[in-house]
């Protein structure tokens, strides 16, 4: 069985945080509340899942300042806003930054829960998608300069030959490389070695 | 503004003492000549460099200097009601002994000399009898009703349009005219007319600052009711959650009666704290602002569309007023209810922007509402509202209009309940969309 999600609330209203973390609670989440952007700040990231629940308008740093602040941080952590103002410039910029869902206050319970709902299931699908190219960068770590070469090379399509020509070694060595490079990046074949490379954002030697 | 103005019209009624009348009827000797040319220059003088302020002050004191002057019994200054219809006096002279003129006077009680006043002629009869018979045969009757028995009318001309005249009058003895006075007079009729247009646009000026400076209060008023509904979200949010929390709690098989009860603990306290927001919102409305009088709703609504006439011009729309005869009066509070009518005259010229609507009407309508109430409505010929549309329009940060607050028809509307009215919107079946309200009309004491 899964780690119960946790769903983080931060609003500057007491009333609006309680009762929001009631209903989440309601629904089967765990939930911690925030009274402002810096009190969750100050909260170590979480490890299991969850997502946040993020109020506009507060005094000092915004929902917006918030976003800000995780992209820049690397945190994978998505985010359902809440506002008591339909303001479409806002709303523009947090659905680009990559918001789940800005909803207007008074918020009904279940729009509000599908929305954490797709949050939670975000935040996993990011943070997976961040420890697999984590993994693969990891993999490539591994590899000595010659055969971080031959890697770039290989997965452009070039033949053993080619790659030969081009680093000034025989075709024998290549093939040496080659081979440690597939087994270092874990791939059975010449097709999930390229893959592996688009994944792990590999930039090809030109 | 393209509302018809009002003709104001002078009559001086000036009535001689017999034993002065062979007096007069002598040519003026060389003093009374020069007497009444410096009469007439200190006026113009003095018409030339008074303030708005004193105008009225100084009409009173040339009437009675004039008066004096020529020896007359009465000197009024009467203006028409909007519709035209009626005439009012404004400034009058009433000699010692000599009963008073009535304070209004029907253009129909004297169609003859208004025709010929209005058409920027002199009027001027040493008798009634020198009137023609039958074209004249009503003002014959009126004057002689009101004992009027010679009469010199003087039309005051601004820019072309008579906008009233000058008068004189006697009663109870028959005069002549002399020519040289009688053109004098016209002289001094062309001043009285300047110095009226020179106050009524000033008053407009004034009216129109006015009008701004109320259009900023609502402004400010939007602004503050902005502010409290963002406080009223949080309580209405707050209550949602939770009431929503309860029931999926009672849903489950583990129901918590206790957190129920705290649940419903909050919703109350809540329900408190909107209420709160909501008090001190019906507090700003009231204090110091509403201001009740009793009201002409037709004059009323006939002040406001005059405001709007320029715009309507530039924006090529036709403004018909129907205003309904004998309305009872309301009470309420003049500037808010102006606001009223003022943003639903607004939002039915903006309707009215698309191109290519064809015909572009604004109709301005009352009429009575049951035993004492009245009904304004505001009727356009443009895009109409989506049926869907038609329960949020008086919602708070509703709008259609790309440059739109949202706040008019909400705070219109919180007007019209503080008044114990309604305001209601309906597309009509023609297209185009009818904005009304109805104010209770004012309660008898027992």
């Amino acid at each position: 069985m899964p780690a119960t999600a946790l769903v983080f609330v931060v609003d500057d209203d007491a009333a609006v945080r309680k009762s929001l973390a009631r209903l989440v609670k309601a629904a089967g989440y765990e939930a911690e509340t925030f009274a402002s952007v810096q009190d969750f700040l100050a909260r170590r990231p979480h490890e299991g899942p969850c997502c946040l629940v993020l109020d506009v308008r507060m005094p000092g740093l915004t929902g917006l300042d918030l976003q800000e602040t995780l992209r820049v941080a690397g945190q994978r952590l998505a985010i359902v806003f809440i506002t008591g103002h339909r303001d479409v410039p806002v709303s523009v910029k947090a659905m680009k930054g990559g918001a789940v869902d800005f909803l207007t206050k008074p918020v009904d319970g279940e729009t509000l829960l599908g929305a954490i709902q797709q949050a939670v299931a975000r935040t996993l699908a990011d943070r997976r998608q961040l420890a697999r190219v984590t993994e693969i960068r990891d993999r490539i770590a591994t590899l000595t300069p010659r055969e971080a070469a031959v890697f770039a090379l290989v997965v452009t399509g070039m033949l053993n030959k080619q790659i030969a020509s081009k680093l000034g070694v025989v075709e024998k060595t290549v093939k040496v490389h080659r081979a440690r490079v597939m087994e270092k990046m874990q791939a059975g074949s010449l097709a999930e070695l390229v893959r592996l490379a688009g994944e792990g954002s590999v930039m090809t030697a030109g | 503004m393209g509302v018809v103005l009002i003709l104001a019209l002078v009559i001086l009624g000036v009535g001689l003492v017999l034993e002065r009348a062979g007096r007069r009827r002598a040519e003026l000797s060389l003093g009374e000549r020069l007497r009444f040319e410096t009469l007439l220059s200190e006026q113009v003088a003095t018409f030339s460099r008074i303030s708005v302020a004193d105008v009225d002050r100084e009409i009173q004191r040339a009437l009675r200097r004039l008066a004096d002057f020529l020896a007359v019994d009465w000197g009024n200054l009467t203006e028409y009601s909007n519709d035209g219809q009626t005439a009012r006096v404004t400034h009058r002279w009433v000699a010692e002994g000599v009963g008073p003129p009535p304070w209004a006077i029907g253009f129909d009680e004297i169609p003859w000399v208004v025709t010929r006043l209005r058409r920027g002629e002199l009027v001027r009869f040493s008798s009634v009898e020198e009137l023609p018979e039958s074209e004249a045969a009503v003002d014959r009757q009126t004057f002689r009703r009101l004992g009027i028995k010679s009469q010199v009318a003087v039309p005051l001309t601004v820019e072309g349009v008579v906008v009233g005249a000058l008068a004189f009058s006697t009663v109870g003895t028959e005069r002549a005219w002399r020519d040289e006075l009688v053109q004098r007079l016209h002289l001094l009729g062309d001043v009285f007319a300047n110095t009226l247009s020179r106050r009524r646009s000033e008053m407009e000026g004034q009216q129109l600052r006015q009008d701004l400076a109320h259009v900023g209060r609502v402004s400010t008023m939007g602004e503050l009711t902005a502010s409290l509904a963002h406080e009223l979200n949080q309580p209405l949010t707050a209550i949602l959650s939770n009431a929503q929390a309860a029931e999926r709690i009672l849903d489950s098989d583990t129901a918590d009666l206790a957190e129920i009860r705290e649940i419903l603990a909050d919703i109350v306290e809540d329900d408190k704290r909107a209420g709160e927001v909501i008090h001190r919102l019906r507090g700003f409305l009231k204090k110091g602002t509403l201001e009740l009088s009793t009201l002409d709703i037709g004059e009323l609504v006939g002040q406001v569309a005059r405001l709007v006439t320029s715009d309507a011009i530039i924006r090529n729309v036709a403004i018909r007023l129907e205003l309904a005869p004998g309305l009872p009066p309301v009470t309420g509070d003049r500037v808010q209810l102006q606001q009223v009518v003022l943003n639903l005259l607004m939002n039915g010229l903006d309707a009215m922007r698309e191109p290519g609507l064809g015909e572009r009407t604004l109709v301005l309508r009352t009429s009575g509402a049951g035993p004492a109430g009245v009904v304004v409505a505001v009727e356009d010929s443009g895009v109409g509202i989506d049926v869907a549309d038609l329960d949020h329009v008086f919602h708070a940060f509703y709008t259609t209009k790309p440059d739109g607050l949202g706040m008019g028809l909400a705070i219109a509307r919180s007007i019209v309940e503080a008044h114990g009215g309604r305001l209601d919107a309906r597309s009509n079946s023609q297209g185009g969309a009818t904005f009304s309200f109805t104010l209770p009309g004012i309660e008898k004491e027992p």
